[in-house]
C-alpha cells in the first residue's frame, strides 16, 4: 500500500466551489491546504476554460494553463443549477459542505432559491462566501468589472508603468487575487469561530473594496497625511517606480536597487567602486536622487553595467544596500533558491499531461500545502460524487446528463 | 455586542516593514489580542521613513496592535518577552533571515518552552536557498521572481514596475490566511507548526499560469501591457487633464455595440472590420487610437458613468482623491477617518471584511513605541509599577 499522503491543515473541511475566474484563487488556496474543494461547473465548463495561455497555444477546455493552474488540487462536478433537479442536488450537497463560494453577483442565488437563508436552513454550521464586483447594494451594484477595471478602480494602477507613459496592468488578475484573499481570511476565521458561535455565516466580498486594502492599502492615508489645512494640495500621485526603486542594466540584463536611507546609498556607492562622481553628498539624500533620476540614471549606467546581476547582488548584501536581479521567468524557475526550496511541483493531468506547476508559496512542519492532484477534467468526479455520495445510479447520470442537469 | 472571530487569540509579532504587520493588522481586525514587540534599537524601519509616530505606512499597517517596548539583547528583556509568548497562540517574523535564530526566538527555540505555537516565518526568499538570510522588500519581490520582467509594455525601455511595494501587501494576506488555517488546526488537534513563507514564491503563485507557459510550452512569457489576448478594446485611455485614465475592456460583440450606441454611433465604430473578436484583435492598434480620440476631450469619471450605464466594463484610474469621492467606496463606508494624537484626522482603508455574525470592531490607532508596555506588564505579566520603573531605568523596557 503506498504510504498515506501527510493531510493538510484544513483536510476534512468540504468547499463547494461555484466561482469563475474570479474566485478561483480563493478556492484554491483552501484545496492546496488540504481542503476537499468540489467545483462545481455549468454543463458547458466554467468559462476559465477558455482563457489562455493554452498548452501548445491549442484551445482546449482541459489544456487552459489558468484553468489548470488555479484549479489543481480540487474535484470536479457538473450541475445546471438553473434546473429543479440541479437545485435539489446542490441543496444535497450543501448539507454536509463546510464552505460555500460563488461570484454570481448580487442576488442572483437568492433569485435561484439557493440563497444563505435558504442554505442555512438546511445547514446552520454552512458558511456561505459571496464575491461580487461592486458589492452586494449601493450606486455601484449592478457596474460590470472586469480584470482592468478593477486595478484600475484599486488605486495602484496609477502608480504602475514606465514615468509619463500610460499606467500598466500587473500580470495575472490582481484584483480578483486581492478579493479572493479577503474571502480566504473571512472564511478561515469563520471556521475558527464555527463551534464556538454554534453556527456558521454570511461573508460578502467586493472586490473593488477588498481591491485596495489587498493590493495597496497606503495610498489614500499617505494622502490624507499630506494634506494641511489651507495648505497646497500634494502633488497628483504618479508613476514614479523607476525614480524611487531605479532600475539599473548590467552585463547580462537588469537590476533593482531599494537604496532609501543615506547608509543604503553609500553602500551602494562602495558596491559600485566608489567612483568620484557619486561622491557629491546631495546624492546622499533619496528625495534629491529621485527628483533627478534621470541624471543619476545616466551617471550610474557607466559603472553597473561593469558587474553581473549576481556580482551586484551579493555585493549589495555584503555592503549593505539591497539589490535585486530582475529575472525573466525561466531564470526563476531554475534558480537556486526555487529548487532548493522545491517550490515547483511535478503534476500529472489526464489531457495535459505532466508539467512543472509553481507550489504553494510556504512550507509547512505538521500538515503541508501541496498541489496532491491536478485540475479536473469536465465532469471527471461527477460518478465518483453523485453515484458515491449521494446515492444516484449510473442510470440516474445518464438521464440527468440527457435533461441538461449534469 | 456580538463576539469577533478570533476573540481570545494571542499574536505576538515581531514585524517590520510591511508583510508582517499588515498581516498583524488583519489578525487584530478580526479580534485578535496583537502585541508588537520593538525597540528603538530594534526599530522597525517604517517608523523612520518620516517624522516620528508621523508616517502614514506606519500607521496604516499597526492599527489594531499594541506597542510593547523590550530591548531583545538584554536576559531580562527576553525573558519577558518568551513568557508573553508561553500565552501566546501565534508568533510572526520577518526579521532579516538569521536574526531571530540570534536572538534566540526562532521556531527551535520557541517550541522547546511554548511546543504547541504556530509560528510563522516569512524572508524574502524563504529559507533553505542560498539568499535566505538577503533582506528583502516589495520592488524586490516582483525583480527577482519574474513577475516585474512581464509587467511592462512591450515598448518600454525596461520594466519600472511600480512606486507601491507591490506585491508585498498581498503576501501579508497569505500569511494571514495560513496563520488563521495553522490556528484552526491548533483548535482541532491541539498540534502547532512552523511555517516558512517565500515572498518571491507569493509573486509567483499569484500568477502561476505564466510559469506553466515555460515550464509546459517551453516559452518565455512576453509583456503584454494592457492588451488581452481575448478581447479589444482593452485598455487604459487618457482623459482631459494632467495624467488622467480611464480602463475600458470589451469582452463581447454585443458589448462592443452597446460601447458604439452610448457614444453616438460614430462612423469608426460602424466599420464592420471592428465588428467581431478577432476583427477588433486583428485591428488593435488602430482601435486603440480611435478610443484614446475619444476619450481625450473627455472626463474619466463622465466615460465610465457613460459606458457603465450601457453595460460596459469602464472605470477610472483612480489616485486617492479620486478613491474619496467614490460614491461606492462612500456607500462601503470603506474609508474610515481616526483621530491620532499627533496627526489629527486622517483617513484609514476601513475593515473590507462583512461577516453575518462576527462584524468586525472599528478599527484602532497604530502604538506609539512601548505605547502599551505598562499596560501589558501590568495585565499580562503581573509586573508592578515600582518594578516597571526599575525595568525602564534599566533600559530594559520603554514607553513613549
Amino acid at each position: 500500500m503506498a504510504p498515506k499522503k501527510r493531510e493538510g491543515a484544513l483536510t476534512g473541511y468540504r468547499v463547494l466551489d461555484l466561482t469563475d475566474s474570479k474566485g478561483a484563487y480563493c478556492t484554491k488556496l483552501l484545496a492546496d491546504m488540504g481542503a476537499d474543494v468540489i467545483k462545481i461547473e455549468p454543463p458547458c465548463g466554467d468559462l476559465g476554460r477558455k482563457m489562455p495561455p493554452f498548452l501548445n497555444g491549442e484551445p482546449h477546455p482541459e489544456k487552459s494553463f489558468y484553468f489548470l493552474y488555479r484549479n489543481a488540487n480540487k474535484r470536479g462536478i457538473t450541475l445546471n443549477l438553473e434546473s429543479d433537479e440541479g437545485k435539489d442536488i446542490l441543496k444535497k450537497l450543501a448539507k454536509s459542505a463546510d464552505v460555500l463560494v460563488e461570484n454570481f453577483g448580487p442576488g442572483y442565488m437568492d433569485s435561484l432559491g439557493l440563497g444563505y437563508d435558504v442554505l442555512r436552513g438546511i445547514n446552520p454550521k454552512l458558511i456561505m462566501a459571496g464575491i461580487t464586483e461592486f458589492g452586494t447594494d449601493g450606486p455601484y451594484r449592478d457596474y460590470k468589472g472586469s480584470n482592468i477595471v478593477d486595478f484600475a478602480l484599486s488605486g495602484v494602477m496609477i502608480t504602475s508603468g514606465y514615468s509619463g507613459k500610460v499606467p500598466t496592468l500587473l500580470p495575472g488578475t490582481p484584483a480578483y487575487d486581492a478579493a479572493s484573499v479577503a474571502a480566504d481570511i473571512q472564511i478561515l476565521a469563520a471556521l475558527f469561530c464555527r463551534d464556538t458561535i454554534g453556527k456558521g455565516q454570511k461573508i460578502d466580498v467586493s472586490v473593488h473594496e477588498a481591491a485596495r486594502h489587498g493590493l495597496y492599502p497606503w495610498s489614500v492615508t499617505i494622502y490624507s497625511y499630506s494634506l494641511t489645512p489651507g495648505g497646497p494640495l500634494p502633488m497628483p500621485e504618479g508613476r514614479l517606480g523607476a525614480q524611487i526603486f531605479p532600475v539599473y542594466p548590467c552585463k547580462d540584463g537588469f537590476v533593482r536597487v531599494v537604496a532609501i536611507t543615506p547608509r543604503n546609498w553609500q553602500a551602494l556607492v562602495r558596491v559600485l567602486g566608489s567612483p568620484e562622481v557619486l561622491l557629491m553628498p546631495e546624492w546622499e539624500n533619496f528625495i534629491y536622487r529621485v527628483g533627478n533620476a534621470d541624471d543619476l540614471y545616466a551617471i550610474m549606467v557607466e559603472f553597473t553595467t561593469k558587474f553581473t546581476q549576481i556580482e551586484l547582488w551579493e555585493a549589495g548584501f555584503r555592503e549593505g544596500v539591497p539589490i535585486a536581479p530582475i529575472y525573466d521567468i525561466p531564470t526563476f524557475v531554475n534558480s537556486a533558491d526555487a529548487t532548493a526550496r522545491k517550490f515547483f511541483i511535478e503534476v500529472d493531468h489526464p489531457v495535459a499531461g505532466k508539467g512543472q506547476y509553481p507550489g504553494p508559496p510556504y512550507k509547512w512542519t505538521e500538515t503541508p500545502a501541496s498541489v496532491r492532484r491536478a485540475a479536473p477534467c469536465l465532469g471527471e468526479h461527477n460518478e465518483e460524487i453523485y453515484c458515491g455520495e449521494l446515492g444516484l445510479t449510473t442510470d440516474d447520470l445518464i438521464a440527468l446528463r440527457y435533461d441538461g442537469v449534469l | 455586542m456580538s463576539r469577533a472571530a478570533l476573540e481570545g487569540v494571542m499574536v505576538i509579532s515581531f514585524g517590520q516593514g510591511a508583510v508582517v504587520p499588515d498581516a498583524g493588522k488583519i489578525l487584530g481586525e478580526l479580534g485578535a489580542n496583537v502585541i508588537k514587540i520593538e525597540s528603538s534599537e530594534h526599530l522597525d524601519f517604517v517608523r523612520t521613513l518620516g517624522p516620528k509616530n508621523e508616517v502614514a505606512g506606519f500607521n496604516e499597517t499597526n492599527r489594531n496592535k499594541r506597542s510593547f517596548g523590550v530591548d531583545l539583547r538584554t536576559d531580562k528583556g527576553k525573558d519577558l518577552v518568551r513568557r508573553l509568548i508561553k500565552m501566546s497562540d501565534v508568533v510572526a517574523e520577518n526579521f532579516r533571515g538569521g536574526v531571530a535564530k540570534n536572538l534566540g526566538f526562532d521556531y527551535e527555540s520557541v517550541r522547546k518552552f511554548k511546543p504547541d505555537i504556530v509560528y510563522i516565518s516569512s524572508q524574502g526568499f524563504g529559507s533553505g536557498g542560498p539568499h535566505s538570510d538577503y533582506p528583502c522588500y516589495g520592488p524586490m519581490l516582483s525583480s527577482a521572481s519574474g513577475m516585474l520582467s512581464i509587467w511592462k509594455q512591450p515598448d518600454d525601455p525596461y520594466p519600472a514596475g511600480s512606486n507601491s511595494p507591490l506585491p508585498d501587501h498581498m503576501a501579508s494576506k497569505h500569511a494571514a490566511i495560513v496563520i488563521l488555517a495553522a490556528l484552526d488546526y491548533k483548535r482541532r488537534t491541539g498540534k502547532g507548526q512552523f511555517i516558512d513563507m517565500a515572498q518571491t514564491e507569493v509573486a509567483a503563485a499569484l500568477m502561476g499560469e505564466k510559469y506553466l507557459e515555460y515550464t509546459m510550452n517551453k516559452q518565455v512569457p512576453q509583456p503584454m501591457g494592457n492588451r488581452c489576448p481575448y478581447a479589444a478594446p482593452h485598455g487604459c485611455y487618457p482623459c482631459q487633464g494632467f495624467d488622467n485614465w480611464v480602463a475600458i475592456s470589451v469582452f463581447t460583440d454585443e458589448e462592443w455595440r452597446s460601447f458604439g450606441k452610448a457614444i453616438g454611433n460614430p462612423a469608426w465604430t460602424q466599420d464592420t472590420k471592428l465588428a467581431d473578436i478577432p476583427g477588433r484583435l486583428r485591428h488593435v492598434d488602430e482601435l486603440d487610437k480611435r478610443m484614446a480620440e475619444w476619450t481625450a476631450t473627455r472626463e474619466a469619471k463622465e466615460v465610465m458613468e457613460l459606458l457603465q450605464s450601457a453595460g460596459v466594463a469602464a472605470g477610472v484610474v483612480q489616485r486617492a482623491p479620486d478613491t474619496m469621492n467614490d460614491p461606492q467606496i462612500a456607500f462601503d463606508k470603506a474609508l474610515i477617518e481616526l483621530d491620532h494624537p499627533t496627526v489629527g484626522k486622517r483617513l484609514y482603508p476601513n475593515i473590507p471584511f462583512h461577516m453575518s455574525e462576527t462584524p468586525p470592531a472599528p478599527s484602532s490607532l497604530a502604538p506609539f513605541l512601548g505605547q502599551h508596555t505598562d499596560e501589558i506588564c501590568r495585565e499580562l505579566l503581573g509586573i508592578s509599577d515600582e518594578e516597571i520603573k526599575g525595568l525602564k531605568e534599566g533600559k530594559i523596557l520603554e514607553s513613549p
